[in-house]
């Protein structure tokens, strides 16, 4: 489990780009304006790009670079401009506070942000 | 008489101490101040890009997502309603190489605003949200990168934007002419024009300088003469003094005139929250540099100015009237037709004198008659401006 944040700095509507987690490219956490929270990859599998500087709307979250759509609760792509899907993490929330037990699958990383996996 | 006999032109005088016409004229500009571009430029600069200017309806920019691209004096602003409802205006320039964000006029966007060149990505509050290889620049400032603001107010319905890095008083400005004219602000709030809709919005194209067209709307000396339909509606226009001379005046319906048509026939359901005193009467009032507005019982007709020429100037002109009215279908024809009829008069009369303001003989610039007196305040104020 690796902590993410206190859930009272994540209003409904925010999100978090996390990149020091060990051993993982950087991921991205959702407050929903519904109140639900999802972490996925953050970065784009089409092109490097944060998602957690995307749009959410409807359980989905649109890449700001090129408009691709991932649904936040299966990872899936669009298939039109992404197609390879990103990793989803579960989210723990323990005493007022954010957790993630991060994906153990491999993560689809686009061209440019390989690095991620060096580190 | 032969080009050789021709007696020199002088400096006319007019208002000249002493001689038999001893304060009945006054003197216009000179002539070059209509056709110089260096100080059409430097009116660009001290006028249009030093104060407000009115640039759309609120209601151009309804839904989230919905802009607008605008020429303020050199400067070209989007203007954009974001997603949490509130108008923002940035510089149309991106902030990497420079590229316009948006070319065309208007248009919707879903949620961001990004440069066609390199994808330079820009929410609607104009932080910079995405770039090719941006994660590998962590060092960027997406605030200090982000789009620059231009300052904007929403007012009678209507979006305001300055460009100037210290925008002046909106309400010393703005509201301030209201003022002047009307005697307070609160004669304006009275017609509700943020709750009123667009009935009908012509777009004229006038080969004239801006100067023209303010100083045409100022004065009524030529309403006798060219607004035959407009002086049969507010019979007082034909004496030559317009509701713009006095404070707080507005010019009575004739007798038998039912409303503000093209034939004083009927107009449509009168605004509601309008005073005793404003019905039946033609209010005017001249927002500097661009903006005109005109209140008459039933609607609310505005003209909005974009000089972009030293002989050249865009007006668009917008008539508005209850939602109810507009709703409704019914044909606004006839009310929209008489100062659209104004409108085309008052420009072919801009038009014809525009070419003659690079004529030798009014290099020295005409003349103003009492009725038009006033206008030499405003260029003054022109002057003031560039000085």
């Amino acid at each position: 489990m690796n902590y993410a944040c206190q859930l009272a700095d994540l209003p409904r509507g925010a999100s978090l780009r996390l990149t020091d987690l060990p051993g993982s490219p950087p991921v991205a956490l959702f407050h929903t304006d519904d109140g639900e929270l999802f972490a996925v990859d953050d970065t784009c599998t089409h092109a490097d790009a944060s998602l957690a500087d995307g749009f959410v709307e409807d359980c989905a979250v649109e890449c700001p670079l090129h408009a691709a759509i991932f649904d936040l609760r299966t990872g899936e792509a669009d298939g039109l401009v992404a197609q390879y899907p990103v990793r989803t993490h579960t989210v723990v929330i323990e005493d007022g506070a954010v957790y993630l037990q991060l994906s153990e699958k491999i993560p689809h990383l686009p061209a440019g942000a390989q690095r991620y996996v060096a580190s | 008489m032969t080009a050789l006999e021709q007696p020199p032109v002088t400096a006319p005088r007019v208002g000249s101490a002493g001689s038999a016409s001893a304060g009945s004229l006054v003197p216009t500009l000179p002539g070059h101040w209509y056709t110089d571009p260096a100080i059409f430029e430097a009116e660009q600069e001290r006028i249009v890009e030093a104060g407000w200017v009115c640039v759309a309806l609120s209601a151009d920019l309804a839904e989230p997502g919905a802009y607008r691209t605008v020429q303020v004096g050199r400067e070209s602003v989007v203007v954009v309603r974001g997603r949490d409802r509130a108008v923002r205006a940035f510089f149309n320039v991106c902030r990497h190489r420079g590229a316009r964000l948006c070319v065309e006029p208007e248009g919707k966007v879903r949620n961001k605003l990004q440069c066609p060149y390199h994808a330079w990505t820009y929410d609607l509050a104009g932080k910079l949200i995405a770039a090719p290889n941006l994660t590998q620049m962590p060092d960027v400032d997406r605030i200090g990168y982000g789009l620059v603001p231009v300052a904007v107010r929403e007012w009678i319905g209507y979006v305001w934007v300055c460009v100037a890095p210290e925008p002046p008083s909106f309400e010393e400005e703005v509201m301030g002419a209201v003022v002047t004219r009307l005697g307070d602000v609160e004669s304006i709030d009275h017609y509700g024009i943020e709750g009123l809709a667009l009935g009908r919005r012509i777009s004229y194209d006038v080969a004239a300088n801006w100067k023209l067209v303010v100083e045409n709307f100022m004065e009524c000396y030529h309403c006798a003469t060219i607004h035959p339909e407009l002086t049969e509606v507010l019979p007082e226009f034909a004496d030559g003094y317009a509701a713009q001379y006095y404070v707080g005046h507005g010019a009575e319906f004739g007798e038998q005139v039912r409303g503000f048509t093209v034939d004083g026939s009927a107009g449509h359901t009168r605004i509601p929250g309008i005073a005793e005193d404003q019905d039946r009467r033609y209010y005017a009032i001249t927002i500097r540099p661009g903006v005109f507005v005109n209140l008459v019982p039933d609607h609310v007709i505005v003209h909005r100015m974009t000089p972009v020429a030293a002989d050249r100037t865009l007006v668009e002109c917008d008539w508005l009237f209850l939602p109810e009215v507009v709703r409704s279908g019914v044909d606004l024809d006839r009310s929209v037709e008489l100062f659209h009829r104004v409108n085309a008069q008052d420009f072919a009369a801009c038009e014809r004198t525009q070419p003659a303001m690079s004529s030798r003989v009014y290099a020295h610039g005409g003349a103003l008659v009492p009725s038009e007196h006033h206008i030499a305040e405003f260029h003054h104020w022109v002057q003031a401006r560039l000085a």
